[in-house]
């Protein structure tokens, strides 16, 4: 995928993902404080208005840095600010690309991971975002085209959110419930799952798109 | 609870506005959220920027050392709670001269987590950052876990120098090793009498029986090393002194420069009299005081008790520590 494609993309999943923004918004307020349908739909919006203004040349790293800085801008909070640093991350993994296949994705999807591991001290089963994204940074890892691998990354991602249900939220506000956060889905690693399903949803993956 | 404030939850904000009324020549809040304090005259073009913060209850730490040759700015949380990484950026933003910033503030897990999260939207916004964590407790950790101590009054010390070297236009990779150094080179250790009561929930920040001391207790009543009966001053002076003069391996001929802090309800008489045991102990050792402050430098509200931080001094150390600062509760000309 070339670089203005990945900008399309992006723009027409996260159009897709706004629908999920009410779900995501419920979700929070039984566990955190109810702001993450706002900082998804808020936030999803200011990405596409920051991407409309990037200039055609723009490489796949600074498309990504453009991400994460209209993310961490639109509604500011703890977790727009962990998305924002992962998405740093995942545009340096990407540093003097000119197109991105299943394999950068994975790579991005990595280093978005392990930053915000390491920034929100979290570790895999603390019942965060991070339970979608490791699993689905190794499904794509384990793919050679791009469908297959998005397919696989959104199944990985749906299996690990159904499973937060039998956990106990180890981090941040969700953590103060203690073990009446058990079953109840993990906001931030549903609104990982819905994003890749915007992916699919969005349709920016063309048959055997790598 | 006896406390002279109105609701709980508003005095926080209320502390800060009084501040802002009080001085409005030394400092300003840049935007509209009022946890923010910057130096009336930043950003200074050119020179590097030091942003600090914290929880709520220590005053003078963390906010009244923002002003000319100390930090730039400061991030306020709620009483022992950290500020939010937004606001810890909004500091950083309002700072920024083009040289960059840096994050100096003590090692609590709560503000690490933040100051890491606004280094990376600091960076989004090609605002370099560096981080130097105050760690001067001896008590928290051993010598062996030295990078784990929490940070506690000592911190002045490390305001007092990065921002002298700020001043005077150092780079960010200068400053930061100038904090970093008199980090390396400070020890502190407090005793603890009495509890402070939480204004928002009522609780205390840690319990002790009467007629005993908690030796090398934390800013927020963390346990410390030793708890006994209540010595006396010269009894409690010389154990703290002993435990520092190790950790920094002072010798016969060293310069130092002193602090011995109150916690907030212990009267500057008694800091006083411990102060003179300070100067006996090291002058016994041969370590000659080039520096000292005695007085409220970081508060746990009305705790009573006192602190006593050292920091081993080189001639580029005493030259910072001497150079001009102001702020609304400090003062070097």
């Amino acid at each position: 995928m070339r670089a203005d494609q990945l900008k399309s993309a992006i723009k027409a999943s996260l159009a897709e993902l706004v629908a999920y923004s009410d779900e995501l918004r419920d979700l929070d307020q039984a566990l955190g404080d109810g702001d993450l349908g706002i900082t998804v739909s808020l936030g999803a919006g200011a990405i596409i208005e920051a991407l409309d203004e990037l200039g055609d040349d723009a490489t796949p790293s600074e498309i990504a840095r453009a991400c994460a800085k209209a993310f961490a801008n639109a509604n500011p909070s703890t977790m727009a600010a962990l998305v924002a640093g992962g998405l740093l991350a995942g545009s340096k993994a990407w540093a003097g690309r000119d197109d991105v296949d299943v394999a950068a994705a994975a790579e991005f999807v990595r280093a978005a991971g392990e930053n915000i591991s390491q920034r929100g001290k979290s570790q895999l089963g603390d019942k965060t975002i991070l339970d979608a994204i490791l699993p689905a940074a190794d499904a794509l890892a384990a793919a050679t085209d791009g469908r297959e691998g998005l397919a696989a990354a959104v199944a990985a991602a749906e299996r690990a959110v159904l499973e937060t249900q039998n956990l106990q939220s180890r981090r941040g506000r969700a953590s103060w419930l203690q073990e009446r956060s058990i079953g109840l889905k993990d906001p931030g690693a549903t609104a990982m799952w819905r994003y890749l399903q915007s992916w699919e949803k969005a349709g920016v993956l063309a048959e055997g798109a790598r | 609870m006896k406390k002279i404030i109105n609701k709980p939850e508003q005095f926080v904000d209320e502390m800060i506005e009084g501040i802002l009324l009080a001085h409005p020549d030394k400092v300003r809040t840049p935007g509209d959220d009022r946890r923010i304090l910057v130096r009336a005259d930043a950003p200074l073009e050119g020179k590097v920027g030091i942003v600090t913060g914290g929880g709520s209850g220590h005053l003078p730490l963390f906010k009244g050392y923002v002003g000319r040759g100390l930090c730039s700015g400061v991030a306020i949380g709620n009483v022992f709670s950290s500020p939010s990484s937004q606001q810890v950026f909004e500091a950083t933003k309002a700072v920024d001269g083009g040289a960059g910033v840096l994050y100096l503030y003590g090692n609590y897990g709560g503000d690490v987590f933040n100051f890491d999260l606004a280094a990376d939207l600091a960076e989004l916004e090609d605002i370099p950052t560096r981080t130097v964590l105050g760690r001067d407790d001896v008590a928290s950790q051993p010598k062996e876990r030295k990078h784990d101590r929490r940070g506690v009054a000592g911190i002045l010390f490390a305001y007092k120098a990065a921002g002298a070297a700020a001043e005077r236009g150092d780079s960010l990779e200068e400053v930061a090793a100038v904090a970093e150094d008199v980090v390396e080179h400070t020890a502190t250790m407090g005793i603890g009498l009495s509890p402070t009561i939480l204004p928002t929930t009522g609780a205390l920040s840690f319990e002790l029986p009467d007629g005993e001391m908690e030796i090398g207790i934390g800013i927020h009543g963390e346990p410390g090393i030793h708890r006994g009966p209540l010595e006396t001053a010269d009894e409690i002076t010389d154990r703290i002194v002993g435990a520092l003069t190790e950790d920094l391996a002072l010798e016969s001929g060293d310069r130092v420069a002193v602090l011995v802090n109150g916690m907030g309800a212990t009267p500057l008489e008694e800091l006083y009299v411990v102060y003179r045991r300070v100067h006996q102990a090291l002058a016994g050792q041969d370590v000659a005081i080039a520096k000292s402050y005695v007085g409220e430098y970081a508060t746990s509200l009305e705790m009573a008790g006192l602190s006593i931080s050292l920091l081993k001094l080189d001639d580029a150390r005493l030259e910072l520590l001497e150079a001009p600062a102001q702020s609304p509760f400090f003062q070097e000309s």
